[in-house]
């Protein structure tokens, strides 16, 4: 199986979680950029501490390096993630029953087939280290997810083909160095693009949950820094942070 | 599409504004700017024990190519008189998000007024595009202010907290 160039494989029988095992690596002086595969993870994590249960068969895995950028520059990795997995999940299923919803999560029949989510740290103006955690329902759909809006969803269960983990983030892997391939030779308007062609719910009325209040407005676009823009009734609004619903 | 061209007006605005406020004895102010298509300015201005600015502007296209060197001095919200960007102890937002002052809803957070911290240290975290960012002390002392709130918007260049 074809594995690019340039970056080194893990993988662990069972981890607390690849994010944490990510992050003790780049602290202990991490130098290539290293995909950590866990078969199993005893505490799983996603967003603002949601706990991510990664059934059997399913893909848990983390990409941990340090990107010469700084935090924001960090931050459009979401982008490149969503589009690798995109495209490494269209292998398996029909591309049009894929879409993306900002900045990162992957829908399949508009159900939630994968999470990703990213970590950084740095104390100057770049980032010491970035992690991108990915964790893809490649055969089984978690049990006691409470996320209503977009259930979850499997890849064998949606009519894709079985595949394994290790072939799957082989597949991920590569694709994955390929976006970032296009970001060094194109800039960030052609990964962008790529997201936008893709993007679930254009010109659609939306609800960005920010920490503070619901934003309901057109999803306009995604601008040139990957913020999420709504056109409300008061006028355009550029959003950093939220959670999307439909 | 607030370009340079725009800005010092933009923070002449905003302090008036912020005058504004202090006259009337007001706590809080909204107001949007229409400069043409697709741009405008959003300003929220308001007033605790310490007056707070909270600017958010669409994407300043022209700012791309190098967003390294854009000085934090740049920032609206440092406009303030008190201007806590400036002090030698602040520790500044490294980037447009959210602020969380704990790991997760619930938590304790990293630190608070009064602890003491170490280099390195995770102070609290700016998120954008799902994408948390941990802040790291960048030198040992003690939290003496804290200048957001958990769940805040944050601006490049925002002061976050003071650590002497």
């Amino acid at each position: 199986m074809f594995w690019p160039a340039g970056y080194e494989r893990v993988t662990l029988d069972e981890t607390d979680s690849t994010m944490a095992e990510a992050r003790r690596r780049a602290e202990a002086g991490l130098e290539r950029p290293t995909w950590i595969m866990a078969r199993r993870q005893t505490a799983g994590r996603g967003r603002r501490g949601r706990s991510w249960v990664a059934g059997h068969g399913n893909l848990a895995a983390t990409l941990v390096f340090r990107p010469y950028c700084t935090p924001a520059e960090g931050a459009r990795r979401s982008f490149l993630a969503a589009n690798a997995l995109f495209e490494a999940l269209a292998i398996y299923v029909e591309r049009s029953c894929l879409s993306l919803k900002w900045p990162n999560d992957v829908l399949l029949n508009d159900g939630k087939v994968a999470g990703i989510l990213l970590e950084s740290s740095g104390s100057g103006p770049f980032l010491d280290w970035l992690s991108i955690g990915i964790g893809v329902n490649l055969k089984a759909v978690p049990e006691g997810i409470n996320d209503a809006a977009f259930g979850p969803v499997s890849l064998l269960g949606e009519g894709g083909e079985e595949v394994s983990a290790d072939t799957f983030l082989s597949v991920l892997a590569s694709s994955y160095a390929t976006q970032e391939a296009k970001l060094e030779k194109f800039g960030f308007a052609r990964i962008r693009e790529d997201w936008l062609r893709h993007a679930a719910r254009l010109g659609d009325v939306i609800t960005a949950r920010t920490s503070k209040d619901d934003i309901r407005g057109v999803f306009d676009t995604v601008d040139e820094d990957g913020n999420l823009v709504l056109i409300t009734g008061t006028g355009p609004k550029t959003i950093p942070a939220a959670d999307i619903y439909f | 599409m607030s370009d340079k061209k725009n800005h010092d007006g933009d923070v002449g605005f905003i302090k008036a504004l912020a005058e504004l406020l202090r006259e009337n004895d007001l706590t809080e102010l909204e107001v949007m700017r229409e400069y043409g298509d697709n741009d405008s300015l959003n300003v929220r201005v308001s007033r605790q024990t310490q007056v707070i600015s909270q600017v958010s502007v669409p994407a300043p296209a022209a700012a791309a190519p190098a967003p390294v060197a854009a000085a934090p001095a740049l920032a609206p919200a440092a406009s303030e008189s008190a201007d806590p960007a400036s002090h030698p102890g602040a520790v500044t937002s490294p980037m447009v998000g959210t602020v969380y002052l704990a790991a997760e809803p619930g938590a304790a957070p990293f630190v608070s007024v009064g602890s003491k911290v170490n280099e390195g240290d995770t102070l609290l975290i700016v998120e954008a595009m799902k994408t948390m960012n941990q802040i790291p002390a960048p030198r040992g002392g003690t939290v003496k202010r804290l200048l957001v709130e958990d769940g805040a918007p944050v601006e490049f260049g925002a002061p976050l907290m003071i650590i002497e």
